[in-house]
């Protein structure tokens, strides 16, 4: 057993010339803003490109099979890229686009040869960026009810309905989205997926006013709407994975989106509070000599690490292929239970100064104000606490004959 | 014994709670939320109105002469509002310590003016090393002639852009001894060298208050000068367990929000709530509500009846300051989605949870003292 990636000479060559290309390619004035609904169009527009950029070398989806425009590349030669990215406070893919981390997967599982061809390149080469779109005013924790219609016409679908709590700020190129193909069937049994050009007549989108765009599965999108199809035209060829075969779509989907994908990075908000705690004067020391302060450091800490394990054991158990049940939502659950401990922790560690962005009173420069709200919003994006732990109960087998798979992934 | 509200405590009840339900609709609290005072002059004009300005201030100087009980049993309403605003700040604490620490003509000379609502007080205690606590004051008024002059940062002030008057609280004399040698100064919040600022982020009412050699007059100090501690711990004694009330309110919106949603949204085909999850969600909402409640009224029946009161009123403020910022949390768990959308409401529960968890000491604080008052 060994917890740290090592490396080969040619992994370190590798490195470099990841490094070099990232170097003259991330432009000096790309911002992670704090807030990202603070992200400008142009600060959005210089990640699309760098998207293109790494998509163009097969970076942008560094596993996915070279044909389809992925990388091919090993786990190790992958993580350098997540690891030189992440340099920066850059993720793969550099912008909000769960329709194409957690649809290309999809695609790959139960499209056809032919959908395969025609709508990976343009996924996995940064060409397009992808909207999820699952949730429904009546269909939340319950996304097998979904409403929106799809019904059959010639070689059309046409599609009525509407979906909210989706999206991001500036908008998408398709919309990777679950409806209903057959309102009399049984459910799950019923529900297809499809992948659908934003740009058709009929659809139309509000936004909606929030505490926060909380993030499925922790992307920040900085915005949410409500998306509506009237009389939508989609052609059939865009319906994945086979008509009312959708449930089955939906676990390797839903597998990623619950922690499934794991991840090397960790929570940054962490270092940022010990930093702060160690570098602002209270009373004559610095808050972190405080033992009650301390205490609450330590606390926050160990979820921290907690939480990049189970991150990192469900990132090496998803590219070495091995089996898993409830890992990937055991992640999930934990992130969003701890975010909230570690808010309260924050409020109890810093008082007031916790919940106000003020450049003159606020060294962590919004961080902190930030994650506050966002840790109240993220517990339910991407499955509630409880629907996370619905899904670990039936993986473990709790009062359960057979216990339920997880689904399938790349 | 008997725990329940007399009759005209009830009747007090009732149009407290039919005056937030007409007057205060759900989009007009949405819409205080978004100014910086928390307040409309016209809703002031009705509360001042209503005598809810004057509850803690005795009828010689033109208030209601209430009662801390009823005084909290119009809080609580007001808590289930929210309704935010400077009322607490300028009516009951500001009040009460013109009342503890004033001279009688200064009890004269103000607080009628406070209960008719032309005058709004602000408690200029806290700092930027923030605390409640007699030591946690370390701003010096410096004497000058037959005047002092303020300098210093004041921080997490509550109100004070909503205020016409701010009751600075200072130090006139350093010594060992941190219960000695505070004063309160009343000042205008408009004099020359007083700058107030609201503080963004997710709280209302907070603000950071700046006095740049502010000059005032001997007879702008409340009462005497240095002993202003004795006269304000009273005033924070009876203070809190109307805060109390306040977030005790907020709590049985909170809990009437979660019920109700539980009951009418239906996922798999039932009404969520029965759901033991959601459910789960829900008694911890309805422990934490009944816990503040009962810590806080009986610490109110203490102070009333003069009994030693103050392990009951820390005992109170701890339980209600979690309790009401775990109420929230738990509301949003039953909610998802729907209740971080702005317009649903909850957030305004949420946003007060955090604005007041430190107002007048944090849980922390109060289970320090708390330890204190059982000598521990």
């Amino acid at each position: 057993m060994d917890f740290e990636l090592k490396y080969s000479p040619e992994q370190e060559a590798f490195r470099k010339e990841v490094r070099a290309f990232l170097e003259a390619n991330i432009p000096p004035d790309l911002e992670e803003p704090v807030d990202p609904a603070d992200l400008s169009y142009e600060q959005y527009l210089m990640r699309r490109e760098l998207g293109r950029k790494l998509g163009e070398r097969g970076w942008l989806f560094p596993t996915f099979p070279k044909e389809y425009g992925g990388g091919g590349l090993p786990m190790e030669l992958a993580v350098i890229i997540e690891e030189e990215l992440d340099r920066y406070g850059l993720s793969l893919p550099p912008f909000y686009n769960t329709g194409g981390t957690l649809g290309a997967p999809c695609i790959l599982v139960w499209g056809t040869e032919e959908q395969k061809r025609h709508f990976l390149p343009p996924i996995l080469k940064g060409e397009v960026r992808v909207w999820q779109l699952l949730t429904e005013p009546g269909a939340g924790s319950d996304l097998a009810s979904v409403k929106t219609l799809a019904v059959r016409d010639g070689d059309h679908y046409v599609i009525n309905g509407q979906k909210t709590f989706v999206g991001s700020l500036h908008g998408a190129d398709w919309l990777w989205t679950i409806v209903c193909t057959d309102p009399n069937g049984r459910r799950h049994e019923n529900l297809s997926w499809f992948m659908i050009p934003a740009d058709l007549p009929g659809i139309s989108m509000t936004p909606l006013d929030l505490l926060m765009a909380g993030g499925e599965g922790g992307a920040s999108p900085g915005a949410k709407y409500t998306v509506y199809f009237d009389n939508v035209r989609v052609p059939a060829f865009n319906l994945i994975g086979g008509e009312n075969n959708g449930w089955k779509v939906a676990t390797t989907h839903l597998e990623l989106e619950h922690g499934g994908a794991g991840s090397i990075r960790r929570n940054r908000i962490v270092d940022r509070l010990i930093e702060y705690c160690k570098t602002t004067y209270r009373n004559g020391r610095p808050l972190s000599q405080d033992p009650d302060v301390q205490d609450l450091l330590v606390e926050c800490y160990i979820d921290a690490e907690i939480g990049r394990l189970f991150n990192l054991r469900n990132y090496w158990l998803r590219h070495t292929r091995r089996p898993r049940t409830y890992e990937g939502p055991q992640a999930s659950l934990h992130r969003k239970v701890s975010g909230l401990r570690i808010a309260e922790a924050i409020l109890k560690a810093l008082g007031p100064y916790a919940l106000t962005n003020d450049p003159a009173w606020d060294p962590s420069g919004g961080h902190l104000e930030v994650f506050h709200r966002a840790s109240i919003v993220a517990t339910h994006p991407g499955g509630t606490i409880e629907i996370q732990k619905v899904i670990m109960a039936r993986r473990i087998g709790i009062g359960r004959a057979v216990r339920e798979e997880a689904g399938t992934v790349v | 014994m008997d725990l329940a509200l007399t009759e005209q405590q009830e009747m007090l009840k009732s149009t407290a709670r039919a005056f937030l339900e007409r007057e205060c609709p759900r989009q007009l609290l949405l819409e205080l939320d978004r100014t910086e005072t928390g307040m409309s002059p016209a809703l002031w004009s009705q509360l001042a109105r209503m005598g809810w300005l004057g509850l803690a201030i005795p009828a010689e100087y033109g208030g209601e002469g209430a009662g801390l009980l009823d005084t909290a049993v119009v809080y609580e309403q007001l808590g289930r509002g929210p309704l935010g605003g400077p009322h607490f700040s300028s009516a009951v604490l500001g009040a009460l310590i013109v009342l503890e620490c004033g001279t009688e003509d200064q009890r004269r000379e103000i607080l009628p003016r406070v209960a008719s609502g032309e005058q709004i007080l602000a408690v200029v205690y806290t700092e930027p090393d923030y605390g409640w606590g007699p030591e946690s004051v370390k701003m010096t008024a410096r004497r000058d002639g037959h005047d002092y002059i303020l300098d210093g940062v004041k921080l997490f002030v509550h109100d004070a852009a909503a205020a016409t008057h701010l009751l600075c609280v200072a130090r006139t004399d350093q010594g060992s001894d941190p219960t000695a040698g505070l004063t309160v100064f009343l000042v205008d919040r408009t004099e020359p060298g007083v700058a107030v600022r609201t503080l963004p982020g997710f709280i209302s009412g907070l603000g950071e208050v700046r006095f740049e050699a502010v000059r005032v007059p001997q007879w702008a100090v409340l009462g005497e000068t240095g002993v202003a501690w004795q006269g304000l711990s009273r005033a924070f004694l009876r203070a809190i367990p109307v805060l109390c009330a306040y977030k005790v309110g907020g709590m049985e919106a909170v809990f009437e929000l979660a019920v109700s949603y539980s009951q009418t949204r239906v996922q798999f085909g039932q009404p969520i709530g029965r759901f033991q999850r959601v459910q789960d969600h829900i008694i911890d909402i309805v422990n934490h509500l009944d816990a503040a409640r009962w810590a806080t009224y009986e610490a109110i029946w203490k102070l009333e009846t003069g009994r030693p009161a103050e392990a009951s009123v820390h005992l109170a403020k701890a339980v209600a300051s979690e309790g009401f910022y775990r109420a929230c949390n738990s509301c949003h768990e039953v909610h998802a989605g729907i209740g971080v959308v702005r317009n649903y409401g909850l957030v305004l529960y949420t946003k007060a949870s955090r604005s007041l968890y430190s107002y007048l000491g944090d849980p922390k604080f109060h289970k320090r003292r708390l330890a204190a008052a059982l000598e521990l």
